[in-house]
Parts: structure tokens; C-alpha cells; sequence
């Protein structure tokens, strides 16, 4: 019962770190950006949901698309006033300037929101209900809904929408997609955008699962990192399935190593990946 | 066809290139509606760079009007809008995409429903292989059913200059012959076309006028015929002993 418990919990823990990678992943595949700011923007987006819960009172769930949409301002201004100057340079240009951005959201988030750790506590983050002997619990269980949601919508957004047939255009062969009407520096701001979207959101969830401070980016943007590698760039339900790999690989980890052995699955994976099969995680085709 | 009319495409004393390194040198060339025109050359000669300066991918100087409208201060995308459309070379599918999804991405800046469903009927119909092919990836298929498909896909855009390639590049003399035929019928449904070609028999079996490129200079111009009987070209492309 014990280890159906733990796998319970893994998970529901694994959908939220799909929904974290799926961000970066559809960066990653569209505009060849690994964006080692993603896990800040997901702090960022907990900060936010925090502080319209906390100030103004709006439900955690409610905040979530508010978080979403300022998210997306915040991503598309950043790519189509920032990364669009360097998105043609060698791919260590972007890996420095996101992790100089990393470093100055983390800072700036130590300054604005103190360096104190919140949680999202609305009455029901506590609550849990027992199915067949397992303790489930609400919040988790509305993170899981929701990555797949997302998940879903992202999907539907690619593959049955003009702007996402744009996006797969554009991240297949840009040279044809210029030809074609598609101007590259707004699509790549609106996908910029909708990753920074996803991660806000997966922000909110996080802060009511776990802590927010201003350091929790750097961890998750590896986790989200090994979760794309392993998921691929392509398929949103690959990245959010992927994500569960991590969930219950970190549950049980916890379990049977201990609790502080958790990071050690994801970052060993990734160890494990750049070693054996580091053209995939290059490509992350 | 017929000189009297307004010009669609007007390119008069063009330069261009790749940053400081210049291609195209005093460039002058008119394509009128309805026309076939093929440009030809060897390779090198800067053909590939003039359409990548008509479709305002690199940077130009000089004259450049389509129907009346300077194309220099345009975008791609804007070049795209006024329908002046090109099948790049080497045909640049999205390889992973269906046929459909290219042809739609053809249709990207229209939005009447009903017309693009219309223009799929069209093309369809001129291209029935892709008809069956319509939900394979674009990636999957052979050269010449590439090359139909990137043709569709710029059919797609209603174009009133289709510019097109090296359209022969790598496919079946069978293939381009029924290429050329599919061309005959699409200039029926006025639209200038645009042929760019390394194959000058190709080139001059279908196309009304022609141009002779060298170094990034227009070296000769006239009707097809004139220029399949000129010597200096039979010579030079046409692979014929010179003097005979």
C-alpha cells in the first residue's frame, strides 16, 4: 500500500514537472533557445498567483490564467525586444544571455519578494480524500488535471490551429516559412510567450504543492530539462508523460534512498543522458 | 505576350548580395502578366540571389516594382501578401507536415474559407497525386511528388508571379516534362510565371521570353526562340558545337 502510495504521489508531482518542461521544450524545438531562465519564470508565475491570493484574494485556480497572460507580456516583449538579437548566433550566445537573465530575475525576486519561502495556502491545499486506501490529495490531483489540460491545449493550439501550423512551420524550415508569410520575430515572440505562459502557470501550481523562493528556478530548469530531453520537443503529451518518469523515479527515490536523494534522480539522469546519448540531448529530436 | 502592357515585375539597374559581398550587378528585367519568362545561367550566376532580392530575403538597390509598387522597402511577408510567390530551391517542404498542411501554409495569409477551398479544388485537381498523397508527411514523398507539392503550396497563395527554382533540379526528364505541361495549364489561369533554370531546353519549351545570366549580369535577352537559335547560347547552354 505503501509504495501505491508513493507511486500516487509521484504521479500527480510528475504531471506539474511535465507541465514545467512543456515550456521549455516548445521553446526549445521552435526556437532552438535552451532557456536556462525557464525554471525563474516558473518562480516568477508563483510569485504572481501568490500575490493575488494573498493581496487581492483571488483564488489560487482563478489566478492561474491572470498568471498566464501576464506571463505571456512578460515572455513576448523579452523575446521580440531581447532574444531576437542574438536568435541567429551560436547557441552558447543563448545559454549565457538565459542564465544572465536567470541570475537577474532570481536577484530581483530576492529584492521585491524577500528571500522567505511561501506557500500558496488556500483552504483546500491541505485537503485530500482516500480512494481505495490511498490518500489523495486535492492540490496535486488539480496540478496533474491541469498539466494535462495544458498539455491538451498546447496540442490542439499546434496542430489544429493557423498560428500553430505556423509555429511547426517556421521550427521545420524557416527559410520556406519567411517565403510564406510568416514573420519570425512576432512568431518567435508569441511562442516565447506561450512558454513563459505554461511555466507561470506551472509556477502556481508549485507554490501550492511546495515552496516558492526566490532560488527554486535553477533546480526546476534542469528537472524541466532532463523531462525534454527524455519527452522530446514535439509532442506535448511525450513532455507531460516524461514528466511522470521523474515524478515516481524522485517518489521512490525518496522512499528507498531517502528524502534528500531526490534531486539526484533527475540531475543523474541527465548525467546518465549527456553520457550515453548526448546527441539527443543536443538535438532533443 | 504583348509589350504594350504595364509591367508586372519591373526590375531596372538592380544590385544585390550577401552583406558586403555584391551578386547582382545593374540587373534589368521585365515580366509582364500572363508571360512565362525563364531566366537561365550556370551555376553561380546569381539567378537564386536575384529571386532571394525579389523576395526581399537579402538586401538590394536599385529599381524594383511589382504592379506598380516599389518592392524595396517590403518585408517577405509583405512580398508574400501582394502575391508574388516563390518555390525555392531545392523545393524547402515542411518535411514533417502533411501535403495538406503545406498547401495550407500556401493559404496562410488568406481567410476566406470558401475560397481556399476552392483553391485546394484547383490544385487538386491540376495535381490529383497529391490529392491521394494529402495526409502523408511532405517529408516521405519522391523528388517529383516534393516538387508537385511545392508548387501547390505556392499555387495555394492565388499568385499573380510564380517564381519557381530550378524546378528540374534532380527529377526525371518524364517528371519535368509533365511539370512543364502542369505550368502551360496554370498560365491559363493568368498567372506570370517566373522560370528559373539551369535545363535551358526545359526552360525554353514552355517560356515566351528569356534571359541569359552570367556573373551576376543579364548578358543577352529575347524571345525563346530567338535565344534557342542564338549561337552563343546553343554553344554555352544548349551543349551544340559552336558554328553548327
Amino acid at each position: 500500500m505503501l509504495l501505491a502510495q508513493i507511486i500516487v504521489n509521484g504521479v500527480l508531482l510528475g504531471g506539474l514537472y511535465g507541465l514545467m518542461a512543456l515550456g521549455m521544450a516548445l521553446v526549445w524545438g521552435v526556437l532552438n533557445i535552451v532557456n536556462l531562465a525557464h525554471g525563474a519564470f516558473v518562480m516568477l508565475g508563483g510569485y504572481i498567483v501568490y500575490y493575488l491570493f494573498t493581496t487581492l484574494g483571488i483564488d489560487p485556480l482563478a489566478a492561474l490564467p491572470i498568471a498566464m497572460a501576464l506571463m505571456f507580456a512578460f515572455g513576448y516583449l523579452l523575446q521580440y525586444v531581447v532574444l531576437n538579437q542574438i536568435i541567429r548566433s551560436a547557441m552558447l550566445n543563448t545559454l549565457l544571455i538565459t542564465f544572465g537573465l536567470d541570475v537577474v530575475l532570481t536577484y530581483l525576486a530576492q529584492l521585491g519578494f524577500s528571500a522567505d519561502f511561501r506557500t500558496i495556502a488556500p483552504s483546500y491545499a491541505g485537503a485530500n480524500f482516500g480512494l481505495l486506501g490511498i490518500t489523495v490529495p486535492v492540490a496535486p490531483l488539480a496540478a496533474f488535471a491541469i498539466a494535462w489540460l495544458l498539455a491538451g491545449l498546447t496540442w490542439l493550439l499546434l496542430n489544429r490551429l493557423p498560428l500553430g501550423r505556423a509555429i511547426r512551420a517556421t521550427a521545420q524550415n524557416l527559410v520556406a516559412a519567411r517565403l510564406y508569410g510568416v514573420n519570425p520575430r512576432r512568431l518567435y515572440a508569441v511562442t516565447f510567450g506561450i512558454g513563459a505562459a505554461l511555466a507561470g502557470a506551472s509556477g502556481g501550481l508549485y507554490g501550492m504543492i511546495s515552496h516558492l523562493s526566490p532560488y527554486v528556478g535553477a533546480p526546476l530548469t534542469a528537472k524541466a530539462f532532463v523531462i525534454a530531453v527524455i519527452g522530446g520537443l514535439h509532442n506535448p503529451f511525450a513532455v507531460v508523460a516524461s514528466g511522470l518518469i521523474i515524478g515516481i523515479a524522485e517518489s521512490l527515490a525518496a522512499l528507498y534512498v531517502g528524502p534528500t536523494y531526490a534531486n539526484v534522480i533527475s540531475f543523474g539522469l541527465l548525467v546518465l543522458i549527456l553520457v550515453l546519448r548526448p546527441s539527443r540531448a543536443l538535438r532533443a529530436a | 505576350m504583348n509589350a504594350q502592357v504595364t509591367p508586372l515585375l519591373e526590375i531596372s539597374r538592380l544590385n544585390g548580395g550577401y552583406g558586403a559581398v555584391p551578386v547582382l550587378f545593374g540587373v534589368d528585367l521585365v515580366i509582364h502578366p500572363g508571360e512565362i519568362v525563364a531566366l537561365v545561367g550556370n551555376n553561380g550566376a546569381g539567378k537564386t540571389t536575384l529571386l532571394r532580392a525579389i523576395s526581399r530575403v537579402i538586401t538590394a538597390s536599385g529599381g524594383m516594382k511589382f504592379d506598380g509598387e516599389d518592392l524595396l522597402p517590403l518585408t517577405p511577408e509583405q512580398v508574400f501578401a501582394r502575391r508574388l510567390v516563390q518555390v525555392p530551391e531545392g523545393r524547402q517542404l515542411f518535411g514533417r507536415m502533411t501535403v495538406e498542411e503545406n498547401l495550407l501554409m500556401g493559404a496562410n495569409r488568406r481567410g476566406n474559407r470558401a475560397a481556399i477551398a476552392r483553391s485546394f479544388d484547383w490544385v487538386y485537381g491540376l495535381l490529383p497525386k497529391l490529392a491521394e498523397r494529402r495526409r502523408q508527411l511532405a517529408g516521405n514523398m519522391s523528388g517529383g511528388e516534393q516538387q508537385m507539392c511545392a508548387i501547390a503550396r505556392a499555387l495555394m497563395a492565388e499568385p499573380r508571379l510564380l517564381m519557381i527554382d530550378e524546378m528540374s533540379l534532380g527529377l526525371a526528364p518524364i517528371i519535368v516534362d509533365q511539370l512543364l505541361a502542369i505550368l502551360d495549364t496554370i498560365r491559363k489561369q493568368s498567372v506570370a510565371i517566373f522560370l528559373v533554370e539551369q535545363d535551358v531546353f526545359a526552360a525554353f519549351s514552355v517560356a515566351d521570353r528569356g534571359y541569359v545570366m552570367e556573373t551576376g549580369r543579364i548578358v543577352q535577352t529575347g524571345t525563346a526562340q530567338e535565344l534557342s537559335n542564338d549561337e552563343s547560347v546553343r554553344a554555352a547552354y544548349l551543349g551544340a558545337e559552336a558554328g553548327a
